[in-house]
């Protein structure tokens, strides 16, 4: 298909609380192509697991629309559109395989099926062995290798990631980017990828959208035309950051100084 | 180890049984029914000799406390359901239940039956008033357990209600709510049985105030062994119940 592969157009979400109505969301517009890794990037509080949420289906905007491949997004889809959570969510009941296994099941597959799709993920993922331990027996980088294989077990053509590495140490936060760029490239799925990190965005992303302080607003757009594997020492990647880092300070000052 | 734990609980039981015999003996058999009348008794009890049809009133026991648990289940889910998901209504009518709850329970008995009479029905309510109490609060506390983000994951991943409800929320509560479940059976068995000795024609409970009333003490002991049993082994039915449905849905 031609145009772009998610269309946000436009839209607003307040949220009411018993007290205030805080505004989430405002008018925001992007366009996410067809096979790209595009980055959302923004100070706490301004609205990208909301926005993320909106085009998974789980919040309806108050305004606006979004649109995947042309088509308003009325509900959640999972043959089109995958998630990855801030936390990852496992069902503590299950085990490792099965929590992989959980979006297959809703499908419908059958049990031997949907658990060999789950195990020949696990295995890429050093989770072989742990396929049968439960998530409380599993280190929080493994709990979220878990929950991304279990968004790239139903095989979608989108993966949504809101900060899948934010709980993690900076060493594993690296390493678990690079596996995520061999499985982006192998796979070649659209990615639209929460971070709070300017080093994440850059290693991973074509393209970083930078959202303001609360309400957020699409503070600006940054495309990233560098090969893979990037080196963060290089020029080119030094000054994109030096740009990035005056972008978003000035927003994260906002918010800290409310 | 075990064999010396249980050597210990069966020499007590035996001295507790001993004592009682003495004691029974010097005082008055009649009132304190040592255990060497109850052994005859209980054989002429099971062998249908004291009361022939025993097993007819067993068997009305048993449906009156079927009945009762499955009202209590069945209302006792879904009032907890519209209060633990509906929160307003929730903060409006749960306090109102534990009021009403506060009350010991008792005093509804009469009324019961001057509403329902003196046969099956009104021990079977008063049965669904003890145990569909425990059973609402197990599923107001169970929907509290219920993790809104794993919600929004089997959402996420095209779970309807049904199965955000079979996936999800079951299993949180499960455990919560088997305890619930157990505990209104163990209630329900209490009210149907306590309804049929405080008023009735016939059951289990009937027959005990009967013996009683008649002063057959010892056939009276009998019988409250056999109810022993019986509840015995509904527990335990139940406890085998509760490790089948942890083994099937968690
Ligand atoms: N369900 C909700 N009810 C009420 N307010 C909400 C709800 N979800 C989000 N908000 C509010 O909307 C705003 C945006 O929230 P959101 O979670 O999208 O921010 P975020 O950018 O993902 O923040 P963070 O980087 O800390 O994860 C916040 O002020 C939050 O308090
Ligand atoms: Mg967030």
């Amino acid at each position: 298909m031609a145009g772009p592969h998610i269309v946000v157009d436009g839209v607003s979400k307040r949220f009411e609380t018993s007290a205030d109505a805080v505004p989430a969301l405002s008018e925001v517009s992007l366009a996410v192509g067809r096979r790209e890794f595009c980055t959302v990037i923004g100070p706490s509080g301004c609205g990208k697991s909301t926005l993320l949420a909106m085009i998974g289906g789980l919040v309806l905007p108050d305004a606006g629309q979004v649109r995947i491949d042309g088509q308003p997004v009325e509900g959640p889809d999972p043959r089109r559109v995958a998630m990855v959570f801030q936390d990852p969510a496992l069902l503590p009941w299950r085990t490792a395989l099965d929590n992989v296994a959980f979006g297959l099941e809703l499908r419908g597959m059958s049990r031997p099926e949907r658990r060999r799709i789950a195990g020949d993920l696990l295995g890429p993922l050093g989770l072989r062995e742990f396929a049968e331990r439960y998530p409380r027996e599993l280190s929080g980088g493994m709990r979220q290798r878990v929950a991304i294989a279990r968004a790239l077990a139903i095989d979608s053509e989108i993966v949504l990631m809101d900060e899948p590495f934010g709980a993690l140490d900076e060493q594993t936060r690296l390493l678990m980017g690079e596996w995520l760029l061999s499985i982006w490239t192998r796979a070649r799925k659209t990615v639209v990828f929460v971070t709070h990190s300017l080093q994440e965005a850059l290693l991973l992303s074509t393209r970083v959208v930078a959202l303001t302080a609360r309400p957020g607003r699409v503070k600006s757009v940054l495309e990233v035309p560098l090969p893979y594997p990037r080196d963060l020492e290089s020029p080119g990647l030094a000054s994109l950051r030096a740009t990035l880092w005056g972008e978003i300070r000035e927003e994260s000052l906002k918010t800290m100084g409310r | 180890m075990i064999g010396r734990v249980l050597a210990a609980r069966a020499a007590l039981g035996l001295g507790v049984v001993l004592a009682w015999e003495v004691a029974a003996r010097a005082r008055d058999p009649l009132l304190y029914i040592p255990p060497s009348r109850v052994l005859p008794a209980l054989a002429r009890l099971l062998l249908l000799r004291s009361f022939p049809l025993l097993p007819e009133h067993v068997w009305l026991t048993l449906r009156e406390i079927l009945v009762a648990y499955a009202l209590a289940v069945g209302v006792g889910l879904a009032v907890g359901a519209v209060l633990g998901l509906r929160p307003t209504l929730g903060r409006v009518y749960a306090p109102l239940l534990g009021a009403l709850y506060a009350v010991p329970s008792v005093v509804w008995y009469p009324s019961l039956m001057l509403l329902f009479g003196l046969g099956a029905a009104s021990k079977i309510a008063f049965g669904f008033l003890l145990g569909v109490y425990p059973v609402v609060l197990a599923v107001l506390a169970g929907v509290r357990q219920v993790s809104r983000e794993l919600v929004t994951v089997a959402r996420a991943f095209g779970a309807g209600p049904g199965r955000v409800f079979r996936t999800v929320m079951l299993p949180s509560m499960l455990s919560t709510l088997t305890g619930g479940l157990r505990a209104g059976l163990a209630l329900t068995v209490v009210g149907v049985i306590v309804g049929e000795v405080l008023g009735s024609t016939a059951g289990l409970g009937y027959l005990i105030t009967y013996a009683y009333g008649l002063l057959r003490t010892a056939d009276y002991v009998a019988l409250v062994l056999v109810t022993l049993a019986i509840v015995l082994a509904i527990d335990a039915a139940a406890g085998l119940a509760e490790r089948r449905a942890r083994r099937r849905w968690a």
